[in-house]
């Protein structure tokens, strides 16, 4: 039975850790209707500003770790003045591949450092030793992960809801034009977006790269592993994003748990979300989450 | 007045004409070689360093005169960034520009380009130990041993090793690729041949934040033993992972727990920068002479690394000591062809390389081809992770890898 809980605890950390590196692509799609692809290359951004200020320039790691969100947060929101806000306005398609391209300069300028192609890992700053409950394991590294996972998602909810801004950029999300109307800056909240999305992109970042070690192809990666995660939820949705994300960490554990190994099969712990995600988004097109849009002409 | 001018400009202008067509024949000859490999993107964390050790190589035989009469050895490097269409177009410019010898990278871009290695006739180093790229092939010199050696190899360590009556039950942790899976089946070609080993489950490995469930199975299987061909990333969330379980064998072979075994790519300086003292244990069979080793060789390689300002992580990186191996194969070529005063080109140097027989001061043992042999070090090292680095545990040889080795 304790295996049985094992993988659901497994699930829950993978999930959650999904979830916190989807929140970048919902926020910035929330706001802009933007599917953003450089969103890889940020999170790894952030896994290493962390480590350059902790190993390099010997600052505590907790303090790199809120330094790293900043500096990622204002990375970000450069990115957008300079180079996609003059897209407001463009079809999507530009933006999204300006977006492409952005990944490949981001890839080119991570290469001219160490970090492009060189492996790291944080110092241990968190007991090695795992928590034990009847028999179920979970590692502080998993633990302070998921914790700060929830954190943030809670965080970012109540933004949302309650502060003036973050309704301004449901607002824009919504309708840009009935945002404008009312004097809410749309520039302004299209920079805030990504910001708040470079300032989760690092969180991830940070958390990923302390379970995995640092490698710069293995963390970009993640960007578009969440992809999935994402559409599952609904584009829009951070809500969708944390149940969507647990849901593919738990499908993902259970396959590897119950399937590999058995009736001839292999590796449908990485296959398996794809295949429950076409089935769901055969019922639920824009996903568990997200908003059917309904145009009247 | 006049005339006495223009006849001291006339052999002033002669001499100027000798020299100039007289030095660069003094200079001596320069022979082209040509390199891709990944120094960014996918893999680059190993083709970064083997870049460095390749071009240090180079450097240190043009500058000492290694070669004799002034000759020199250019080799571009050229970044493919582990593209292989990027690859054959780098080899097809590199062709053009008449190259001698190919120093090549990955498995996908030499499998791409194995047909026109033979049809062009140009001898070929690759990084790559993909045993599939010797299979058909005559002028690819592999030159350590190759993943499947690496593969068998830890097999019957394992069998040589393993205490208790039962058959050793192994899992193959390997890369979804043919670079993961030609090992595999070398070993299972081992086992048919009566190696003593059952390979109970075979683990083709994903982008994996959670080996839990998979380790937890293994375990409940009985599994004792995990053999990884694959890169360092997955196999240190791996054994982070093993680690947190407390499933990481204390002891070779312990029961109920797992002991971590993997080829030349799984282990090194990286895997213990990635998983730290997770790695512990962790076995690793490689051709290479390790820097933590301290004897002569690894002193040479600091040294060399240390002349051309390397720092401390690519000087100690077993990726770079393999990088000086392809180079000092290649310059090793060309000097046996001189010494034999023929003239080098792609068809002597050819000839000169199944000659071969030197010792590198990188690699596990000599380095010999013959006109059968196509892999330069057939020894290789068992190395133990203890203490953050790894220990020479034993030298050794596969001896089924030659019953069923394919194609020779």
């Amino acid at each position: 039975m304790s295996y049985f809980f094992q993988i659901i605890v497994s699930g829950i950390v993978v999930g959650s850790i999904y979830a916190l590196a989807a929140l970048g692509l919902v926020l910035v799609y929330k706001s802009s209707r933007v599917a953003n692809f450089a969103h890889g290359q940020i999170i790894a951004g952030g896994a290493f500003i962390t480590f350059f200020l902790t190993v390099r320039l010997g600052i505590p790691i907790f303090f790199s770790f809120l330094a790293s969100m900043l500096i990622t947060f204002f990375l970000a929101m450069s990115v957008e003045r300079i180079f996609l806000r003059r897209l407001i306005g463009e079809p999507i398609i530009s933006v999204i591949m300006v977006t492409i391209g952005l990944a490949s300069i981001f890839d080119g300028l991570i290469y001219l450092t160490p970090f492009g192609s060189e492996n790291f890992s944080f110092p241990t700053f968190l007991p090695t030793e795992s928590i034990v409950v009847g028999g179920v394991s979970i590692s502080w590294t998993q633990l302070v992960g998921v914790i700060i996972t929830f954190v943030l998602i809670g965080g970012f909810s109540w933004f949302f809801k309650k502060s003036t801004v973050g309704i301004s950029m449901r607002a824009v999300s919504d309708d840009q034009f009935g945002a404008m109307s009312v004097g809410i800056s749309v520039p302004r909240v299209f920079g805030l977006a990504w910001a708040t999305a470079g300032l989760s992109a690092a969180a991830a970042g940070c958390i990923i790269g302390n379970i995995t070690g640092l490698n710069f192809e293995t963390l970009h990666a993640f960007g578009i592993v969440v992809f999935p995660v994402v559409i599952l939820g609904g584009l829009d949705s951070i809500l969708g994003a944390v149940v969507a994300g647990i849901i593919m960490g738990l499908i993902q554990q259970f396959a590897s748990g119950y399937l590999d190994g058995n009736f001839g099969l292999n590796g449908t712990g990485d296959v398996m979300p794809y295949i429950i995600l076409l089935i769901i988004l055969l019922f639920k097109p824009h996903g568990l989450f997200g908003i059917h849009e309904i145009e009247r002409v | 007045m006049k005339n006495k001018a223009t006849t001291f400009f006339n052999v002033f202008l002669v001499i100027v004409f000798v020299f100039a067509f007289a030095l660069p024949a003094y200079a001596g000859k320069t022979y082209k070689l040509g390199m891709s490999l990944a120094i960014t993107g996918p893999t680059s964390d190993a083709g970064n360093p083997y870049a460095k050790g390749a071009e240090d190589w180079f450097k240190f035989v043009n500058e000492t005169d290694y070669l004799g009469d002034g000759d020199k050895i250019d080799c571009p490097i050229r970044d493919d960034q582990y593209k292989n269409d990027v690859t054959k177009r780098f080899f097809e410019e590199f062709l053009d520009d008449g190259i001698l010898i190919f120093l090549s990278y990955a498995t996908g871009g030499n499998l791409a380009l194995k047909r026109d290695f033979e049809e062009v006739q140009i001898p070929v180093i690759p990084a790559s130990y993909h045993e599939g790229l010797i299979v058909d092939a005559n002028y690819t010199f592999m030159p350590v041993a190759t993943y499947s050696e690496n593969a068998v190899g830890l097999a019957e360590y394992i069998t040589e090793n393993h205490k208790g009556d039962n058959i050793p039950q192994v899992a193959f942790f390997i890369h979804p690729s043919a670079f993961g899976r030609g090992p595999l089946e070398d070993t299972q070609k081992a086992i048919a041949e009566g190696m003593k080993i059952e390979i109970v489950e075979v683990v083709e490995h994903g982008t994996d934040l959670d080996n839990t469930a998979m380790l937890q199975r293994l375990v409940s299987k009985g599994v004792q033993y995990v053999i990884c061909q694959t890169v360092q990333t997955p196999v240190a969330t791996m054994l982070t992972d093993a680690q947190r379980l407390g499933v990481t064998a204390a002891t070779f072979g312990e029961t109920g727990k797992l002991t971590f075994l993997g080829a030349h790519y799984t282990g090194g300086s990286d895997l213990i920068a990635l998983a730290g003292t997770a790695t512990e244990g962790y076995i690793w069979a490689d051709s290479y002479n390790l820097t933590s080793e301290n004897n002569e060789g690894a002193k040479k390689q600091l040294e060399l690394a240390e002349r051309y300002g390397r720092d401390e992580k690519a000087a100690n990186s077993h990726n770079y000591g393999a990088g000086i191996l392809a180079a000092q194969i290649a310059t090793e070529a060309i000097k046996m062809a001189k010494d034999a005063g023929m003239e080098v080109n792609r068809e002597n140097l050819y000839k000169m390389m199944q000659k071969m027989n030197f010792n590198s001061f990188v690699a596990a043992g000599p380095v010999t081809y013959s006109e059968t042999e196509r892999i330069g070090v057939d020894v290789q090292n068992i190395y133990i992770a203890q203490d953050g680095i790894f220990k020479k545990i034993q030298s050794f040889e596969s001896q089924y890898i030659q019953k069923v080795r394919a194609g020779r």
